[in-house]
């Protein structure tokens, strides 16, 4: 219970970020794979993999390894088999609907229309290309076409594919109750296992086929036969009802209003789903609290009142027990790891500060255990300023009979700020040492002040040094 | 012995006078006047090598450590009553000996003095001061080769 508290306790922004956009992302995958053969398989990998889970959490350890190895061979498998579904999951979709939208609607055709149309056109051996569009946009994979938007009627599709008109060519686009677009470009398939009757016509409508999940619909202008091709499959279609079937099966199923409301319901399911799945893996990789490791951090003493100085700390650096999952130990690193210590409420004299949980700053995931020491004592002194004299320090042999008889230093005292405890210590500034074994008369120099400890300012940091030489009385 | 002592400080005084209260320190002594006709009045303090008749014999603010001794010299007039001062020699910041010296009436001069070891180079400075702690003067000067 404590460590569920603790939990909840501990989860920062960064965590609620990494949710997010973790469990978006797996939602788009379903999105975007929904109704696909790899999804289905891919259900089936995961479940293998939270098999694996609880094998693991219940001990089996040779069940684990076992669907541990199945489950790296089906994702294998998967890549290899379902290459090209993947791909055109992936290739036909334009940049946004990958990261947002959902598949639209079928807008429905007259199968009934179309099925006349083609087997008509069958008959007659003229050559047709007819586009029934899915939920996805066709305008990434697709060229060239004319807008046409007639009604749709058996007679329209007879005229559009006529030999001697000038779209024939090209394939026709159908959305809803008209021929929407003719002369689209399609582009061609490259599988290399399709049967040589196979021409232009039939590798545009399987080249489309496999790049959308649109139904194209070809007659061949040789063999007077219908075939329809679909999510990266052609097949022949033997009779009208055959057809029909196939065009009410593309469009039907979406186009109810309850089938819209399931796919909302399912959509949500698949959202919320998501996110559990993505809370799950994500407590498995950084709530683990299975490994302690012992890091020294150096404390940083932070917020120090302006008019204050810190004279004396008992600690430069704290070991600290963290503790978290194996794998996001072994990728932290010193600087991710802070300790600070705010000094603001300080006083003069000596300060006890504790140093809790607040003071530790830990990558997401890491939790403290320990600190050692868990106090911190900090003496602070007010800042002061005064007025020091400065006093020579004077060095080496002077040379006989010569004697330094008196000293004058402009100016006599310099302002020093620091710690009033430190300053009342000290009575003179003194010079930086100078040597007197080349004096042998009077003169002037220009001296630099040394200061201890460097914590002192001096508000200058030169003097000029006046010196009366005089021979020694016998 | 008193009649002694008497003459001696007689002897610094006259030299007092003719020097006009200057001092041969390091620095130009800080002397604190009297504060009050009950205070004795230091006229003159100087760092030297020796005495010599009763005043400071080559005066100044570099001594080499091979002099063996360095002493504190310090005069005062005058004297309202019998008193005591201090000699305070500070290596540094650092006290090394504190002497206390006796004043006599009417006017008197006295020292106070260190034997100097290889260990003493460096900055010293002496701080004369009155039996209340007041500070009279401050003299300052180096020890060196």
């Amino acid at each position: 219970m404590d460590l569920l508290l603790h939990f909840y306790q501990t989860v920062k922004w960064q965590d609620l970020l990494d949710i997010a956009l973790n469990s978006y992302i797996l939602f788009r995958l379903y999105v975007l794979f929904r109704g696909t053969s790899a999804f289905r398989v891919l259900v089936g990998v995961a479940v293998f993999w939270m098999f694996n889970k609880v094998a693991l959490s219940l001990g089996l350890v040779v069940t684990s390894w076992v669907i541990q190895g199945i489950t790296l061979v089906a994702a294998v498998i998967i890549v290899v088999i379902f290459r090209n579904e993947i791909r055109s999951v992936l290739q036909a979709k334009n940049l946004k609907s990958l990261f947002w939208g959902f598949p639209r609607s079928v807008e429905v055709a007259p199968a009934e229309v179309v099925a006349d149309a083609l087997f008509e056109l069958a008959h007659n051996r003229t050559g047709a290309l007819l586009i029934l569009p899915g939920k996805e946009d066709l305008s990434e994979s697709v060229h060239s076409g004319l807008p046409w938007k007639g009604v749709l009627s058996k007679e329209m599709i007879m005229t559009v594919f006529w030999r001697d008109s000038p779209v024939h060519d090209g394939a026709a686009v159908v959305r809803g109750l008209q021929v929407d677009e003719v002369g689209v470009i399609l582009p061609l398939s490259h599988r290399d296992d399709l049967p040589s009757f196979y021409g232009t016509r039939h590798r545009a409508a399987l080249g489309l086929a496999e790049r959308t999940d649109a139904l194209v619909l070809v007659v061949s202008e040789e063999r007077g036969t219908v075939s329809a091709a679909r999510n990266s499959q052609m097949h022949e279609v033997k009779s009208k009802q055959e057809l029909l079937e196939i065009i009410e099966k593309h469009a039907g199923a979406t186009t109810a209003w309850g089938r819209t409301k399931r796919d909302k319901l399912e959509y949500g399911l698949a959202a919320v789903l998501s996110v559990f799945l993505i809370i799950g893996v994500w407590s498995t990789f950084t709530r683990g609290v299975d490994t302690v490791i012992s890091m020294d951090i150096p404390v940083e003493y932070t917020n120090r009142p302006a008019d204050m100085e810190i004279l004396d700390t008992s600690v430069n650096a704290v070991r600290l027990e963290i503790t978290g999952s194996g794998a996001l130990l072994r990728r932290i690193q010193p600087e991710q790891v802070s300790v600070k210590l705010d000094l603001s409420k300080g006083v003069p004299g000596p300060n006890t500060f504790t140093i809790s949980p607040a003071s530790v700053s830990l990558p997401p995931g890491i939790l403290l255990k320990d600190v050692k020491p868990p106090v911190a004592e900090v003496t602070l002194d007010r800042t002061v300023k005064t007025d020091l004299p400065v006093q020579v320090d004077w060095v080496g042999k002077i040379q006989e009979p010569y004697v330094i008889a008196q000293v004058k230093i402009d100016p006599p005292a310099v302002q020093v700020s620091g710690s009033a405890r430190i300053l009342s210590n000290i009575s003179a500034v003194y010079t930086e040492k100078i040597s007197v074994d080349q004096i042998s008369r009077s003169g002037t120099l220009s001296a630099k002040l040394v200061v201890s400890p460097a914590s002192l300012k001096l508000a200058q940091d030169r003097v000029t040094i006046e010196y009366i030489v005089k021979e020694r009385t016998p | 012995m008193n009649q002694k002592k008497y003459r001696f400080s007689l002897a610094l005084l006259c030299i007092s006078v003719l020097l006009g209260g200057k001092a041969l320190a390091q620095e130009a002594p800080s002397v604190s006047p009297a504060s009050g006709a009950e205070k004795p009045a230091l006229v003159q303090a100087s760092m030297c090598a020796s005495l010599k008749e009763g005043s400071p014999f080559n005066p100044g603010a570099v001594f080499p450590v091979n002099q063996g001794k360095v002493l504190c010299f310090s005069s005062f007039d005058p004297v309202p009553r019998k008193t005591f001062i201090f000699h305070s020699w500070f290596h540094r910041d650092v006290l090394i000996t504190r002497q206390k010296l006796t004043l006599n009436t009417p006017r008197w001069s006295t020292y106070s003095t260190i034997q100097l070891r290889e260990s003493d180079k460096g900055p010293w400075r002496v701080e004369i001061t009155d039996q209340d702690a007041q500070l009279l003067g401050v003299l300052r000067f180096s020890i060196t080769d």
